[in-house]
């Protein structure tokens, strides 16, 4: 891996509870990430990681705690401002737009960099031109990063799985954001699909210095890319640290393999 | 053969999101429209003007209002004539109580009349959904029918409640016979379509389509749902509020709520259905179809000396047979169907 310089913390969640009714997904889960890093979150099923995310992003507003994202400290977020303030992600089941082109799936991604009114757009004049062809050198650079050139026209309903997940992160990244939050994005790929997208990710990483926040099952890659590891469990958090620290984190051996 | 993409090199973004990007498309469409504007105003009688080319123009208009809401935005309306009955009405009444209001302005205004009655009818679409939505929107078409038969104002206290339409006048211009109407229509309808084109290829377009598709991840994106489904509302009543007003005032030539009833709502969704669900193309062959039908049909009972009466319930059964048809077997319609004959096209005479 290359020199990176890993930066201040960007984002910091603090004692975060949520709950649905009676059910706890997550009990006062507190943990930060710095500018630039790649961050993982992992845990056994149902440990509360997406909950996480979508806590994140402002899908789930926590019944306590504070999410402080560049130094704005908030209750909860609405996903509008958390998108407006860079923070871009994938679903863990394909969340494309089924109907629409790969190009046109990415260009949603831009839609918070276009400002024409709609009656600009349907009289195709002046700003709104100009901004549809700005935008569109943008995603086509964005298409070349993630090597979707063949299949830029192709309505995504057609294509494999393992393209969906591309083009999914090709379209969180259409945003430019400065934080990206990724769930499951190797889930049910096989070995090869799973080293490109490791590759794309901490290309990501690299050329534009995004932060990463990322959810993963397969342990191999956790351990390989992430800069620091947090361990979700019953939505409780049992580990944090570098990926060595948390290998041999007795809570985190016994969440995964049971008492011994 | 003829219709080949090779050698056709786009070296702009500019050139690649033309609304047609193959050559041959752009001549075929600069054809259609010399014959629209200049071969048929020339050779058609007015019999077919005024039966078959201003209905279909009109009802494609409105097809294209009801393909933009439920095709591209996925919020399922069935209040459509509703909207064209506040088009035309506020219209009427614009002309009416406005000296010197120009037509065309009139019909714009009767258009935002209709758009504003669309958000606020469009408003439950924030909660509900499918079914459920549908069947507010039904309250649309009775409410706004209701209010116009039952308001005195809104009709001008005629009696009837069937009011004959204003002369329509452009700079001094009189549009009386079947022929000029028809030309009226056609460039109102062709400029309302090239703008329906442009939407969708923009951002708006693919703000209504997100919401569509998944409106979880169109909002972590940026989209506000909100503000795209009432934008949705919005321009589609603004479309079947002109369609409306084009309606009473070059078809009918009266202005009456019963001639906005749930039987034309239902058609517009016919239209949509059977040409192509979120198809620009699909609104005009959907309206085409469901137009010429009626006419092909009748043509066919008279050869085979079948009594006439058979042709209106020969019709609603053909009706029947092809919504089912199309509902199974080609969902996205005759748009679909279109663009695989144009697939098939560019590689004919070789299957690969």
């Amino acid at each position: 891996m290359s020199e990176r310089k890993i930066g201040d913390v960007i984002l910091k969640v603090d004692n975060i509870s949520l709950r649905f009714g009676g059910v706890k997904a997550l009990t006062d889960i507190s943990f930060d990430v710095r500018e630039h890093e790649i961050r993982s979150i992992i845990g056994p099923n149902g440990a509360g990681k997406s909950s996480m995310l979508n806590v994140i992003n402002g899908v789930y507003h926590p019944q306590e705690g504070t999410v402080t994202f560049h130094g704005e400290v908030r209750r909860d977020m609405d996903t509008h401002q958390a998108a407006e303030h860079g923070i871009a992600r994938t679903f863990q089941n394909i969340a494309l737009f089924s109907g629409m082109s790969v190009l046109d799936n990415i260009m949603t991604g831009r839609n918070l960099k276009i400002k024409s009114s709609f009656v600009e757009q349907a009289l195709w004049f002046g700003r709104a031109r100009r901004e549809e062809m700005e935008n569109r050198r943008v995603v086509e650079e964005i298409i070349d990063f993630l090597q979707l050139q063949h299949v830029r026209k192709t309505p995504v309903a057609r294509l494999p799985y393992g393209i969906k997940k591309r083009v999914e992160l090709a379209r969180a990244l259409a945003a430019e954001p400065k934080m990206l939050l990724l769930d499951e994005p190797m889930a049910g790929m096989n070995v090869e699909e799973k080293q490109d997208m490791c590759r794309f990710v901490l290309d990501t990483n690299d050329q534009f210095g995004t932060t990463i926040v990322l959810i993963e099952h397969d342990m191999g890659v956790v351990m390989d890319i992430s800069d620091r590891v947090v361990v979700l469990d019953y939505g409780k958090k049992i580990g944090d640290g570098a990926p060595d620290e948390v290998r041999n984190n007795p809570d985190v051996i016994k969440a995964y393999l049971g008492a011994h | 053969m003829i219709y080949r993409e090779a050698g056709q090199f786009k070296t702009s973004y500019e050139k690649d999101s033309q609304i047609f990007p193959i050559a041959q498309d752009r001549y075929a469409v600069v054809a259609l429209l010399l014959i629209a504007f200049v071969a048929v105003p020339l050779m058609a009688t007015p019999y077919v003007f005024s039966a078959i080319l201003i209905p279909f123009l009109i009802f494609a208009l409105a097809t294209l209002g009801l393909n933009i809401l439920t095709g591209y935005a996925g919020q399922m309306s069935l209040g459509t004539a509703a909207f064209m009955a506040v088009g035309a009405f506020a219209s009427y009444n614009f002309m009416l109580r406005i000296e010197g209001m120009p037509v065309l302005v009139a019909f714009v205004l009767g258009g935002v009349c209709a758009a504003i009655v669309g958000i606020v009818f469009g408003l439950p679409s924030l909660r509900i959904r499918g079914f459920y939505l549908a069947a507010s929107t039904l309250a649309t078409q009775f409410f706004v029918v209701w209010c116009l038969t039952k308001v005195p104002w809104f009709t001008n206290n005629s009696s009837s409640g069937v009011i004959t339409a204003q002369q329509i006048e452009i700079l001094g211009f009189k549009f009386d016979t079947p022929q000029e109407k028809y030309l009226l229509v056609l460039a109102i309808v062709a400029i309302m379509a090239l703008m329906a084109k442009n939407m969708v290829r923009s951002t708006v377009g693919r703000s209504w389509m997100a919401v569509r598709d998944m409106d979880v991840a169109a909002e972590v994106i940026g989209f506000r749902i909100m503000r795209t489904k009432l934008t949705a509302f919005a321009v589609s009543s603004f479309y079947c509020g002109v369609a409306g007003a084009l309606y009473a005032y070059c078809y009918l030539g009266t202005v009456e709520p019963e001639a906005y009833n749930l039987d034309v709502s239902f058609r517009i969704l016919f239209m949509v259905i059977i040409g192509g669900v979120g198809s620009i193309l699909g609104s005009f062959l959907g309206a085409a179809f469901i137009v010429l039908l009626p006419v092909v049909l009748s043509v066919i009972v008279h050869y085979t000396g079948l009594p006439n009466s058979v042709t209106s319930n020969l019709e609603l059964m053909v009706f029947g047979a092809l919504i089912i048809f199309f509902l199974i077997v080609e969902p996205h319609g005759l748009a679909r169907l279109w663009q695989i004959g144009k697939e098939k096209l560019r590689l004919w005479p070789f299957p690969h």
